[in-house]
């Protein structure tokens, strides 16, 4: 996460230096552009003179698609990604770590007048939509037994835009149309996340309740003592998380740091990704004990009733289903009250049977078994010609760049069973596969 | 048949069951459907992998220079020769490799597939690359087009290699890889079948080894993208119930660990699997609500449920109904009318 500043928020919101943009070689040009333009952002906060600046619609940040070969300077920001990538791994501890698998989640969407800024290509309010989609997807991906709703912060009131559901397609839905979801007057963050919890406060103890919040304001306004909600989330052991789109500000800061979630200012697109991605893994359970502090127990632990469902053929007769009292042929029944549901993992509309298919709980498993880090291979002794995985051929030259976490020969040896692998096999047999090739582990 | 198509092909190569079974009959046949996807498209590109006890090895792939290229033949088609002597070189310098003591050791399946995998996988970035921005991290690889995954497979499920099987579907799943298997012998493999269920692909089982090519080339030869207009079996039965980790039974209601997963068939106190005391309230719940065992699976009744259950074991939505205008979450009338 970059580190905050405290300083001038005008400053922040730029887009400005994490380290692979440096690469880029915008600094000067960049800097002092985007500032101007913050400068004339603070002229049209009313939503009414946006349309004003029509010229930003059509002002792309050309140092952006600055392109060059293997020998120009990308590469090494490209390498340096990966590099951080690396190192990142390799604190994450690699033991089989408590995570909380089943994982319910509000993303609550700032929906003011802040988010038309254009300060972010197309305007905050698109690219928050689109990143939105996609971390629902991935979300639902690594999470497939969680649950998520959707929360907006609109004209000084939090609204439900989608209720606790563990149907992606149903969450993507509830955020779909854009028109329902214009932005339009004040945030506040004390109704939102007050909504949120209230959504929550029956969920058992075995499963997180968290909170992500995408935040574009500068201000929020409440209608109470915010800080007292903030003790309610920390009494029930709500985490809540937050990515801020202009600046750091105290309130939210405190919010996530107390409650055991994670704080971030995005710099630009690519950073703010970054941040809301790094939300999507199932948290580790160490972090709620340190943040409720004495008297509080770590997430305890359950045994929990589930139902396996039977699945009926797609040539099988068509019966109406529970959930949406459509006539169709395919469905699941669920084991206790053989009512016929259309899709699994959910909970049977008739009995609240938990209802999933092993494969649903096969996909978590990968959090409990982690494949361990894979060393970065130092010298050409005893190294295979080509990468375990993909077969690729290994450069044959010791390259000159030293980066820390970076083989300067291109290879990564499992610990286990020490072959070794390209550093686009390290991150795809880490990040997806979840299993090393030569050793199964 | 407008776009390139890849096509890796895993081959189990356990010397044990190719005693019994005919290997050269059999490699005749896969080398000319290999033939056959090489002819269909110039683009086409193909990987092989050989599954071996205790060991897998990539035979063949389009993308990397040969090391020894065969004399050329007046009466074949260099392509196809090419592949050919390649794949069946290697497989006899493999099999000839393999130690005494391997010999036992279950088939490499799982190192082969995930190998495969990783390679579309480079391919992938490859193509990406020469394609897109490489700064543009996006999450989603560009697909590549159509590519599949083939395995050809003589043996039974691995128990041990299930998380491995199920990581690799899902890596499949996100690389939109389309797995088909086609067995040969034995019983039928309930992983692969799984696979092939959950990325969109076909299992086929060759019921007559003669005529392998057969089955290879109407069912298997086409891109998925073809396989939509012409009629290619898929499998209706299989079953995604799970089976207990304490007695291997097929259970329909379990009782998982919250914490590592692990599916009981009756609540036990302990997790058996990561030593995870559960509450005894929620065990006394649990049992209360248990429905009668044991039970068969063939005379289901609806048990009546008891509710007392519920609050702790089932998380429930709230039953507040959206803002928005959808109507998925209006009361709904109860609807049982279907035939067990
Ligand atoms: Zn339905
Ligand atoms: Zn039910
Ligand atoms: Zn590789
Ligand atoms: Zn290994
Ligand atoms: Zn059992
Ligand atoms: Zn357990």
């Amino acid at each position: 996460m970059a580190p905050p500043k405290h300083d001038d928020f005008m400053d922040m919101a730029s887009d400005s230096d994490n380290s692979f943009d440096e690469g880029l070689q915008r600094k000067g040009k960049g800097k002092s552009k985007s500032t101007d333009k913050r400068k004339k952002d603070q002229n049209k906060r009313k939503p009414k003179d946006v349309q004003a600046y029509t010229w930003e619609a059509s002002y792309t940040r050309s140092w952006e698609a600055v392109r060059e070969d293997e020998a120009g300077s990308l590469q090494h920001a490209v390498e340096d990604y990966v590099a951080r990538g690396r190192r990142k791994r390799l604190q994450d501890p690699s033991t089989a770590i408590r995570r909380t698998i089943i994982r319910h989640l509000v993303l609550v969407l700032d929906l003011s007048a802040s988010m038309l800024d254009r300060d972010m290509r197309p305007t905050r309010f698109s690219l928050t939509l689109q990143y939105a989609r996609e971390f629902v997807l991935e979300w639902f991906d690594q999470n497939p037994l969680g649950q998520m709703g959707v929360v907006g912060m609109r004209a000084g009131v939090g609204e439900r835009i989608g209720s606790m559901t563990g149907n992606p397609q149903d969450v993507l839905k509830a955020i779909s149309d854009r028109h329902k979801l214009e932005p339009s007057g004040d945030t506040s963050l004390q109704n939102a996340v007050e909504m949120a919890r209230n959504s929550m406060n029956h969920l058992p103890t075995h499963s997180s309740r968290e909170i992500v919040i995408i935040f574009g304001s500068l201000t929020t306004v409440d209608p109470g003592n915010i800080h007292e909600t903030l003790e309610e989330c920390i009494k029930s052991k709500i985490r809540i998380s937050m990515v801020a789109l202009a600046a750091e500000m105290k309130i939210c800061r405190d919010l996530c740091v107390k409650t055991g979630g994670q704080f971030g200012v995005a710099l630009n697109e690519g950073h703010f990704k970054d941040l809301l991605f790094e939300l999507v893994p199932p948290p580790a359970q160490r972090s709620l004990s340190r943040a409720a502090g004495a008297g509080a127990t770590t997430t305890s632990a359950n045994l929990m009733l589930m139902g396996f469902p039977t699945r009926l053929p797609g040539a099988s007769p068509p019966s109406l289903c529970v959930c949406h009292s459509d006539l169709k042929s395919d469905g699941f029944l669920c084991p206790r009250c053989l009512a016929k549901v259309c899709d699994v993992p959910t909970d049977c509309d008739i009995c609240g049977l938990m209802i999933v298919s092993s494969p649903h709980l096969a996909r978590s498993y990968h959090h409990l078994f982690p494949v361990k880090p894979y060393v970065a291979v130092e010298s050409l002794d005893e190294s295979s010609p080509t990468c375990c995985g993909c077969a690729r051929p290994f450069p044959t030259v010791v390259s000159q760049t030293v980066t820390e976490g970076v083989s300067p020969i291109g290879r990564y040896r499992c610990p286990d069973c020490r072959q070794d692998f390209c550093s686009d096999c390290d991150v795809f047999i880490h990040d997806v596969l979840h299993c090393c090739p030569a050793c199964g582990k | 048949m407008d776009r390139p198509s890849h096509l890796s092909v895993v081959i189990d190569l356990d010397p044990s069951r190719w005693d019994t079974l005919n290997l050269s009959l059999f490699l005749s046949h896969l080398l000319g459907f290999f033939n056959a996807h090489v002819a269909a498209k110039h683009e086409n590109t193909l990987a092989v992998f050989g599954a071996f006890p205790a060991k897998s090895v990539m035979l063949y792939s389009s993308s990397d220079p040969i090391a020894e290229i065969p004399p050329n033949d007046a009466n074949s088609y260099p392509p196809f020769k090419l592949v050919d002597s390649t794949v069946v070189n290697r497989i006899a310098r493999e099999l000839e490799l393999i130690a005494d003591d391997d010999l036992d050791a279950p088939v490499a399946l799982v190192g082969a597939l995930t190998k495969a995998l990783c390679y579309i996988n480079r391919l992938t970035v490859e193509a990406n690359a020469a394609t897109t921005s490489s700064t543009d991290q996006s999450l989603e690889p560009v697909a590549l087009p159509d590519p599949r995954i083939l395995i050809v497979s003589v043996s039974p499920d691995i128990t041990s290699s299930y998380i491995p099987v199920m990581n690799s579907i899902f890596s499949a799943q996100k690389l939109k890889v389309t797995i088909d298997a086609c067995q040969i012998s034995g019983p039928e493999n309930v992983f692969l079948q799984q696979a092939t269920h959950l990325t969109g692909g076909s299992f086929i089982y060759a019921e007559r080894q003669d005529a392998l090519l057969q089955y290879l080339i109407m069912a298997l030869l086409s891109p998925p993208s073809v396989r939509r207009t012409i009629a290619v079996p898929t499998q209706d039965k299989i079953d995604f119930r799970a089976t207990c980790f304490c007695h291997k039974n097929i259970v329909d209601i379990g009782f998982v660990c919250s914490v590592c997963l692990s599916i009981f068939c009756q609540p036990v106190p302990v997790c058996s699997t990561c030593r995870t005391k559960f509450p005894i309230k929620t065990l006394q719940k649990l049992n209360s609500s248990r429905p009668p065992l044991p039970q068969s699976n063939s005379s289901r009744a609806p048990t009546p449920s008891s509710s007392s259950a519920r609050p702790s074991t089932t998380p429930r939505p709230p039953a507040t109904p959206p803002t928005g205008s959808d109507q998925r979450h209006l009361p709904r009338s109860v609807v049982n009318g279907h035939a067990p």
